[in-house]
């Protein structure tokens, strides 16, 4: 029974649980898996912490909490502190490298890659779509999920009118993923 | 493909297809074939004379700064109508961006004219532009509605501000589209936080 852990953490603002959300929805809507998702943010609208909690699984999923993250999708230094002692020995840590500075925490056995999202975003034109790029970052380099069932959960997931530019961002952050964990 | 999913084919209400794609330097010398082809009652509503090699240099430039973005469409290996952004890069009105549209005559009444603009509607909206403009004289009746089922509405008119060529003053409308909305949308999609659950 495959079950994923996920955690996606950073600042209020970010974005962080529409990323949570968008690997959900492309998990459970669009490629017939479950998947559970649980928001925790602050009292304020901006800058508080924030995470998300999902999990894609094949089977029912009867826990909802994630305890030891298989993933770790982080967007800032706090979340990095608070979440990665978390992580599995073996987990997978993909951060925003502008952001975040691992300094050497990790488990040996972890793997981490990181992608200037921010950057990208402003590139595109909007730093509001930093979420995406990460969400695109994740498909890229995870497998977990394919870049069309994320793809459909974007364009179900944010509003009118912006789906173009959030494509563009997606794809930003899935060809980035994709070229980090090509083989070489 | 090249950025902003161009180039695409559009199909158009006479079943024939054109070609649209993002405008180049190498456009350069079809888009003068194109304007040059256009009757001298199409080209008093424009701004410029399009005719001329400066036209083509100052336009050209613009498109290389940033300053323009421009779609044109072709059929048979001819430039058969064209859309442009233009917008300033900096100061008080960055956020706002001026469409101009031609359609060669052949090709009107055919969807064409909404398929540019269309594309050219979504290129301001990802390059942040808030609010979008276009400058339409009173009998250009078929582009009005275009950009009204675009979402633009008549913001201002200018009581006699063109004169037509048979000396005849017409009035200038000025329609704009506020998208801002739009993105305002997205802002409040990702600020991670509601009022009344998740505490």
């Amino acid at each position: 029974m495959a079950r994923t852990e996920i955690r996606v953490g950073g600042l209020g603002g970010q974005g962080i649980i529409l990323c949570g959300s968008i690997i959900g929805k492309a998990a459970a809507i669009y490629s017939g898996r479950h998947a559970a998702l649980i928001q925790a943010f602050g009292p304020e609208a901006r800058g508080s912490a924030c995470s998300a909690q999902v999990i894609v699984a094949d089977e029912a999923i009867g826990y909802p909490y994630v305890r030891h993250p298989d993933i770790l999708v982080l967007l800032s230094q706090d979340a990095f502190v608070q979440f990665s002692p978390q992580l599995k020995p073996d987990g997978l840590v993909l951060y925003e490298n502008e952001l975040v500075q691992l300094g050497g925490k990790l488990p040996t056995t972890a793997r981490s890659f990181g992608i200037p999202a921010t950057r990208f975003a402003e590139e595109l034109g909007r730093r509001l779509v930093l979420n995406i790029v990460m969400a695109g970052f994740f498909t890229g380099a995870t497998n977990l999920l394919s870049i069309d069932a994320v793809e459909k959960a974007v364009i179900d997931s944010v509003p009118k009118g912006t789906e173009s530019l959030n494509l563009k961002a997606l794809m930003k952050g899935y060809e980035y993923g994709r070229g980090l964990v090509a083989p070489t | 493909m090249d950025r902003d999913g161009f180039p695409r084919v559009a199909r158009l209400k006479d079943g024939s297809s054109v070609e649209i794609s993002l405008a180049s330097a190498g456009d350069g010398p079809a888009l003068l074939d194109f304007y040059r082809s256009l009757s001298d009652e199409d080209r008093l509503v424009l701004k410029d004379d399009v005719t001329t090699p400066g036209w083509l240099a100052r336009f050209l430039a613009k498109l290389a700064s940033g300053a323009s973005t421009s779609l044109v469409a072709r059929a048979d290996g001819r430039i058969c109508g064209e859309a442009t952004l233009h917008r300033t890069l900096h100061g008080w009105s960055r956020h706002v961006g001026e469409i101009r549209l031609s359609v060669a005559a052949e090709r009107r009444g055919k969807g064409l004219g909404y398929a540019l603009a269309t594309g050219v509607v979504k290129l301001a909206i990802d390059l942040g532009i808030e609010k979008m403009v276009a400058y339409l004289v009173e009998s250009q009746i078929a582009a009005r509605k275009t950009f009204e089922r675009l979402g633009f509405r008549k913001e201002a008119e200018l009581a006699r501000q063109v004169t037509d060529l048979l000396g005849a003053k017409r009035d200038l409308f000025i329609y704009a589209n506020d998208v801002s909305h739009i993105w305002a949308a997205m802002e409040a999609l990702v600020e991670d936080y509601s009022s009344h659950e998740g505490h």
